[in-house]
């Protein structure tokens, strides 16, 4: 990055003499420093996991959630800063609530693509900055399973396995290992859960807490976090599988 | 702003809008400073209460004490560090939030949506041209249908539950109080007999009297090194059931902020500080054994 | 600030612009409007109706029954239409009058639990008192803007050990009662459910699930003869702690052939 600090990456509605968009390369720098998220679709439904960085000893567990719902069969993790990525979230609630007003349940790709145009408006004028979040967006609607990662940048791609955040390039290298057309929704929570303990870096980082969420059949079709004791026997398996890999 | 004439880091901080080529907002980080600048707020939660504690400052001896505290609707109170004029815009709008919700559905707003409510609002003035962040932090105490809660909201537009905390200037110390001490507190007596037999002597494990004692360790602990916690510039809000030394408090525990006369038994049961040899604790001091007497009264 | 294109340097109407070239037709019309100048004229009546709901408490919580006809004017239209309601887990409304303007009030309150309840997704849920504090709202509101949804509608659960039973009408005029009936029910049906559930005053909490049920049953039969907009098909909500349950429309057993024994009714005509 030659062109830092030559003053064509101060504002969203710069380019600078190659044709970037610093600002929006910024942005996604917020995101890149943030606690990995990742997301599986598999055959039948949607699983969410988050690497949830504990910043002190005295929040209280499980409190905090960064996995949110925007609609009865939608759920958002964000990476990045949260409260940009909380904006989304409403965001994408009042989308939905529109679409849903007007058509019916909505689907998700309808709702990642409204919040994909939101999230680009903020990418051309001088007088906002973008957000430094990324949305990963899915849910199950009449089409089955759907994912989709909503950028800074305002792109709102369709992935089977999504992943942002500090981890994201090693998580990305094991989605890619797994069969999403053969995994079962309740297997990919243990292989979710799998994922993030394994590009969370213990020597160099602070105490993180998993947090997962999903939908499909078993959860009737809501979004809805895994249910206890399934989330208790997949942290704990992830943490064995880790323990015997070293 | 002069552009492209600075090659230094400092182009990236005078505009919130402006993302520094690491990621970060600089407007943003300088509005946490001004948090900073504040007298110190801690507050504190177990299973059946949540308190505040602030330090008031005085700007002479003519002027009286700086109010730190607000009631926000029966339920609910907040402290606050930093600039006292955003504050009042903020818990305004924490007030008619409160308010509606009494309209539309007739209860106590849930305590996280009415912090939430103000974290969003905040999360806006980080990103758009032609406005500051705000220049303050809360801590948030209430009580709702699932407990007694404490939130921090600060000027990023982060809202986050905690079981204590501390904000304002010199609030790592009590954060380092508090992290030691936690445990001590965050559990009820009621879920443990053995400690309520056996501590009869003391103020009753998870009561109202040993968190208040805890809190005023820990805003001890943000003390310039020749000040005192007095009666003058000390205030307890508290949510929760009536302690022994209360009187008036009604049957739903509502949100109560003490001062003066009605702060000194707990200053008074707060054991002097251990003095580093030389230095002089003279007003705490005075009467650390009756204290202990207090507690034992006021034990159920 | 004009956003129209075709307006931007010229005139802005006909009567400053006579001669202009440009096609009428092309150029709309941004002047101020009159919204009253053809008069407005709201609803005032009813279309799709449905008749009475009763609801009583009892031990475990609330019951409520309604039928499942809903009529266009005197005509039986429609004999299968549900007229209970679950709205969360906790609250079951039941509505006379308008069917269309019920549809819209579930569609809102389906939009409202979504907002308020699914989505927080943290610990609070509405209950029925909240419900109710909300209809009224949304009752009396519409009521003053001359523009009312033409029910009247009894809002019924259980929440955190406390039982609900309150009604709220077109008029945005709101009660809680421990027996209520809509609509005809109201004169027919309420002095029976009184008689059954006020009489044991103070003990109403020793009504059982199945004394409850009869009462209603009793009482909807006794509707079914006097109102003819009624329909000896109904269903039962049952609201407990344990959560809600609406039971398939069930047949209302009558007893029609004493009228045979009386005179000038059946074959003996003299």
């Amino acid at each position: 990055m030659s062109s830092i600090a030559t003053g064509y990456d101060l504002s969203a509605s710069t380019y600078s003499p190659d044709g970037r968009v610093f600002q929006v390369e910024y942005a996604n720098k917020a995101v890149e420093n943030s606690g990995t998220a990742i997301a599986i679709r598999v055959k039948d439904g949607v699983v969410f996991a988050v690497e949830k960085v504990v910043t002190s000893k005295l929040l209280v567990p499980g409190a905090n959630r960064r996995i949110q719902i925007i609609d009865r069969h939608i759920g958002m993790a964000m990476a990045g800063f949260l409260a940009d990525g909380r904006h989304l979230a409403a965001r994408a609630r009042d989308e939905a609530s529109n679409l849903r007003e007007l058509y019916g349940p909505p689907t998700i790709r309808s709702v990642a693509d409204r919040l994909g145009l939101y999230a680009q408006a903020y990418t051309l004028y001088s007088s906002v900055r973008p957000f430094g979040c990324s949305a990963i967006i899915g849910g199950y609607d009449k089409d089955g399973p759907a994912l989709y990662c909503v950028e800074p940048s305002g792109v709102s791609y369709g992935y089977n396995g999504a992943a942002a955040g500090k981890g994201r390039t090693l998580a990305k290298n094991e989605l890619e290992k797994l069969k999403f057309s053969e995994l079962s929704t309740r297997e990919a929570v243990y292989e979710a859960a799998r994922i993030i303990h394994l590009v969370h870096d213990d020597a160099k980082e602070k105490d993180f807490e998993l947090e997962m969420s999903w939908i499909g059949q078993e959860s009737n079709f809501r979004f809805v976090p895994v249910p206890d004791d399934l989330f208790k026997d997949a942290d704990q398996k992830a943490r064995d599988a880790l323990e015997n890999f070293d | 702003m002069v552009r492209g004439q600075s090659f230094d880091e400092n182009t990236y901080d005078s505009d919130n809008t402006v993302f520094s080529p690491q990621g970060r907002l600089h407007q943003v980080e300088y509005a946490l400073e001004a948090v900073k600048q504040g007298s110190a707020a801690v507050g504190l939660r177990s299973k059946t209460h949540a308190i505040l504690l602030t330090l008031k400052r005085s700007t002479g001896e003519l002027s009286s004490y700086q109010q730190k505290m607000f009631r926000i609707d029966d339920h609910i109170g907040i402290a606050i560090a930093g600039l006292t004029s955003d504050a009042r815009v903020l818990s305004n709008f924490m007030r008619r939030q409160a308010l509606a919700e009494r309209m539309v559905f007739n209860r106590p707003i849930p305590v996280n949506r009415s912090v939430s409510a103000i974290a969003d609002k905040a999360q806006v003035n980080t990103q758009e041209y032609g406005r500051r962040p705000y220049g303050v932090g809360f801590l948030v105490i209430g009580q709702d249908s699932t407990g007694p809660h404490l939130y921090e909201f600060s000027p990023s537009g982060s809202s986050l539950e905690y079981v204590a905390m501390s904000i304002g200037a010199r609030s790592q110390s009590a954060k380092t109080y508090l992290e030691k001490h936690f445990e001590k507190f965050e559990s009820s007596a009621y879920d443990d007999p053995i400690s309520v037999s056996i501590l009869k002597q003391f103020a009753p494990v998870g009561s109202l009297e040993q968190l208040i004692e805890h809190g005023l360790h820990a805003l001890r602990e943000t003390l310039q090194q020749d000040k005192e916690l007095t009666i003058h510039n000390t205030s307890i809000g508290i949510v929760g059931p009536a302690g022994s030394h209360e009187v008036g408090v009604d049957g739903l525990g509502s949100f109560r902020i003490l001062e003066e006369e009605t702060v000194d038994p707990y200053i008074q049961a707060l054991p002097p500080k251990e003095a580093p040899a030389g230095t002089n604790a003279p007003a705490a001091a005075a009467p650390p054994a009756p204290a202990g007497d207090e507690d034992v009264q006021m034990a159920e | 600030m004009d956003h129209f294109p075709t307006n931007w340097g010229r005139p802005r109407n006909d009567l400053n612009d006579a001669y202009n070239t440009y096609p009428l037709h092309q150029r709309p019309y941004n002047g101020p409007k009159d919204t009253f100048a053809d008069g407005v004229q709201r609803t005032q009546q009813p279309i799709v109706t449905g008749t009475s709901v009763l609801a009583i408490k009892y031990k475990d919580g609330v019951m409520m029954a309604a039928d499942t006809l809903a009529s266009y004017g005197s005509l039986a239209r429609f004999k299968d239409i549900q007229r209970l309601h679950p709205v969360g887990s906790h609250t079951v409304l039941g509505a006379g009058g308008d069917m269309s303007d019920f549809q819209y009030i579930q569609t809102s309150l389906d939009t409202l639990l979504i907002e308020e309840e699914i989505t927080q997704n943290d610990g609070h849920s509405l209950g029925p008192s909240e419900i109710h504090e909300y209809l009224k709202f949304l009752m009396y509101g519409r009521r003053s803007k001359f523009d009312p949804l033409w029910n009247s509608i009894i809002v019924g659960g259980v929440k955190d050990g406390r039982s609900f039973l309150g009604y709220v009408d077109l008029l945005g005029v709101t009660y809680e009662a421990k027996t209520l009936a809509t609509g005809y029910g109201a004169y027919i049906a309420q002095p029976l459910l009184r008689d059954a559930v006020e009489e044991r005053e103070g003990q109403e909490n020793s009504i059982t699930e199945e004394e409850a049920r009869k009462i209603l049953e009793t009482s909807m039969r006794v509707l079914f003869y006097r109102d003819a907009r009624s329909l000896n098909k109904y269903q039962v909500a049952t609201i407990t702690a344990a959560g809600i349950s609406i039971s398939e429309s069930q047949h209302l057993s009558t007893e029609w052939s004493f009228a045979e024994g009386i005179r000038g009714y059946g074959a003996q005509t003299q």
